[in-house]
């Protein structure tokens, strides 16, 4: 860990062997918890369609196989299907981002659900009431302002936070349900369609995003050979604003004061402090971007695919939300692995159709996929494991990393100008931000400070 | 006109009976989450152990052609999700929100998983009377105008939670085991060292938190409704948690916020004619709970070790 501290003849050297020795255990450690949670979850998931089959072990072995691999051809296993999974990947990744920048910061963004509701809401308002603008004027609008809906939803957890310390978790959840009432509200009432119920008009043709296939062949496929029957790819552009966004998600939080002032916030708050970091307001500004990418991921939905409408409690049982806080701590609160958590979850949300189309298996056993790898992507498995083996088959326990980070960091922080320095950012990077001896928590925090008082 | 509406209704028994009832359904839930988070463990899981209850109690009842089995499978059921949720955050130190969270999703699926497994996809037939829990009715109680029919004709469970209320509120404030549980959800170190067992004694806080939520369930399907259908809390679980939280994680402050969410409950479905949308209302208990957040009405504070596993000697 202590890279600048190695005493040594050669220090460049030596440096650079620990360095690719840390990578590569960093490498280890956040790809193996994630994929060990993964296959953890399919197996007991496995076990799960055994017990509820009929028949012999063997057949209800096999029974557990071809729902599998109905899931994996309904996901991934021809062009059509892998396009109808990206459409569900769109608002995974936005929305995982969303709780991916929150959890940088130490905080628990419950509330991607309801930002995303307010962000399509208000993209259908704007639809609405200027519904004869040209679509290169609508378009960016309703983005706009579904992203500013958004940041409003998420910037006022923040400030309750900050200012009032009203804890996040509750916050979002009530904000979530007042979100999903208020817009079930309006889509029954002001913005009802004539004749209907609980649902709003479509959107106006300009106001909706082409699908992929379509765009492609209408710009480049006047050059390159087209694509066949376009319409049979539902993904829509949606996906390269959701690209996008991954990019500005890792450009903050990797390459700017802001980016590196938050995660020292949510790794310590009082270093933070110390070092002269504006805490509440950097808390604040991360919620507002939080609910601007949930809100983005409220606009592409209801613009990118059927039925281009609002109807009304679709919000609420939609689980976009919570399966973002699975995508995001899959991914571990990295831009890449947000990308792979959302293609593995919407792969699952759209595989489970399959699966209960050709396998006869409920495709809501992938919700417990969900939940299982959820607990054990949660869970410190590993280090329980570990107390209960007999003493000389314990592997040697790497030091506590929290004090040994916060103590440098402090130090190495005299003030804000000091937040560019390469050495301190590294280090602060390095600490495992799933470990729950340094999860990011306003609560758990006093805790470890006490901790290394201690010490 | 809404106002017309409102003055009409509010005087009528039948509001105030159903007020009753939406309260005693969010109270065993909340009173459940009270213990939990008094404890130490954070859980806003009620709402997936009250579904699994509300599942768990029909398909029981109606394996046991009994009501009373139907609510014991409901409690049973849960009581193993909230060990679920025991066990994952205090042997595992997993986050208690994101193991509530996993309970909630897991809950939703395996009810759905098992209702289409076990029913063909067909969904489970309405109960009969015999398989729901019954009305209760005082005899010459319940014949006194209003407070007859509000207080002394109730199911059974709101008397069962009116019980409930008063045994935690007992047994939180004065008794040994009470006050273990406070110290052990505000300094779990202190109390480790005064030796109390601070694992077991939240063990029994989660399930106990299961148990109810489980009642509740079995509130919801086999006296309420008379039928399990998907996902048939819709929110309750998180009313609850709202209305623990408005209540500032004490029995009777949860028990005042749950009168107040079920009157909204009960007037959203019958001001349907008066011009104000049902959906509007439904916004209030959330709304009323971020004021009493933001400290308005009397700040709320968690009790100081809620969500922190606890490691014996502090760091290893």
């Amino acid at each position: 860990m202590a890279v600048p501290t190695a005493p040594s003849s050669a220090p460049e050297q030596r440096s650079l062997a620990l360095n690719l020795d840390m990578r590569m255990r960093k490498l280890g450690q956040s790809v193996g918890r994630p994929l060990f949670a993964v296959i953890l979850a399919m197996i007991a998931g496995g076990i799960v369609i055994m017990i509820t089959s009929p028949g012999s072990l063997i057949d209800r072995f096999n029974e557990a196989i071809a729902a599998y691999q109905a899931l994996l051809t309904g996901a991934f296993g021809n062009p059509q299907n892998l396009s109808f999974t990206l459409t569900t990947v769109t608002p995974l990744i936005l929305a995982g981002l969303s709780v991916a920048i929150a959890y940088r910061v130490g905080l628990f963004n419950i509330g991607a659900a309801g930002q995303l509701a307010v962000g399509a809401m208000t993209a259908g308002i704007i639809a609405f009431e200027v519904n004869t603008w040209p679509g290169w004027v609508l378009v960016p609008l309703m983005i706009i302002g579904a992203m500013l809906a958004g940041a409003v939803w998420g910037g006022i957890v923040g400030f309750l936070k900050a200012w009032r310390g009203a804890h996040e978790v509750v916050t979002t959840i009530m904000l979530n349900w007042t979100a999903f009432y208020f817009t079930d509200f309006l889509i029954d009432g002001p913005f009802k369609a004539p004749h209907s119920t609980n649902q709003t008009d479509s959107l106006p043709a300009q106001a909706t995003l082409p699908h992929v296939a379509a765009f492609y062949n209408s710009t480049l496929g006047a050059f390159l050979p087209k694509i066949d029957q376009p319409d049979q790819y539902l993904v829509d552009v949606g996906i390269f604003f959701a690209l996008a966004a991954l990019i500005v998600f890792w450009f903050i939080t990797a390459r700017t004061t802001f980016g590196y002032e938050i995660r020292v916030i949510g790794q310590n708050s009082k270093a933070a402090k110390y070092a002269g970091i504006p805490i509440k307001r950097n808390i604040f500004i991360t919620m507002a971007i939080a609910g601007a990418f949930s809100g983005l991921a409220g606009a592409l939905q209801l613009m990118g695919q059927f039925p281009y409408q609002l109807i009304a409690t679709t919000f609420s049982l939609q689980s976009t939300g919570f399966d973002a806080i699975g995508v995001a701590l899959l991914g571990r609160g990295s831009a890449l692995g947000v990308l792979l958590g959302a293609l593995l979850f919407g792969g699952l949300r759209q595989g489970g159709t399959g699966m209960q189309l050709n396998a006869n298996v409920p495709g809501d056993l992938v919700f417990i996929i969900q939940a299982l790898v959820l607990f054990s992507i949660a869970s410190e498995f590993l280090p329980a494991i570990q107390r209960s083996l007999p003493k000389g088959l314990k592997f040697a326990r790497r030091p506590a990393l929290v004090p040994a980070t916060i103590g440098s960091t402090v130090v190495d922080l005299p003030d804000n100008s000091a937040a560019q320095n390469g050495a301190a950012a590294s280090e602060i990077q390095d600490v495992d931000m799933f470990d729950s001896k340094t999860v990011p928590s306003s609560t758990t925090d006093e805790s470890s400070i006490h901790r290394i008082e201690e010490d | 006109m809404f106002l017309q509406v409102l003055f009409r209704v509010l005087p009528s028994a039948d509001l105030w009976q159903s007020t009753l009832q939406f309260a005693a359904l969010l109270l065993l839930p909340a009173l459940g989450g009270v213990i939990s988070e008094r404890s130490g463990v954070i859980n806003i899981a009620m709402e997936g152990m009250m579904l699994t209850g509300a599942y768990a109690g029909v398909m029981t009842a109606l394996a046991t052609h009994s009501v009373i089995g139907g609510v014991i499978g409901a409690m049973i059921a849960g009581g193993l999700m909230a060990l679920v949720h025991a066990i994952v955050s205090i042997n595992f130190k997993a986050d208690q929100v994101v193991s509530g969270i996993a309970i909630n999703i897991a809950a939703l699926g395996l009810t759905n998983y098992l209702l289409f497994i076990q029913t063909g996809g067909q969904g489970v037939p309405t109960l009969s009377d015999a398989l729901r829990l019954p009305t209760l009715s005082w005899g010459p109680l319940a014949n006194i105008p209003i407070i007859g029919q509000v207080l002394f004709q109730q199911n059974i469970i709101f008397y069962v939670a009116v019980l409930v209320l008063l045994g935690i509120q007992f047994l939180l404030f004065r008794t040994n085991i009470g006050l273990r549980i406070r110290a052990v959800g505000e300094h779990p170190q202190a109390a480790d060292t005064a030796g109390i067992n601070v694992r077991l004694l939240r063990y029994m806080c989660v399930i106990s938190s299961g148990l109810l939520a489980g009642l509740a369930g079995a509130f919801l399907s086999l006296g309420i409704a008379g039928i399990f259908n998907s996902n048939m809390t819709a929110g309750a679980g998180f009313i609850a948690l709202a209305a623990m939280v408005f209540g500032k994680y004490t029995p009777w402050g949860t028990a005042g916020a749950c009168i107040i969410f079920g009157l909204g409950e009960a007037l959203s479905v019958r001001l349907q004619d008066s011009g104000v949308s049902p959906n509007l209302l439904s916004t209030l208990p959330y709304l009323l709970t971020l004021v009493a957040l933001v400290g308005l009405v009397g700040r709320t504070v968690a009790p100081a070790a809620d969500g922190i596993p606890y490691e014996p000697g502090g760091a290893e």
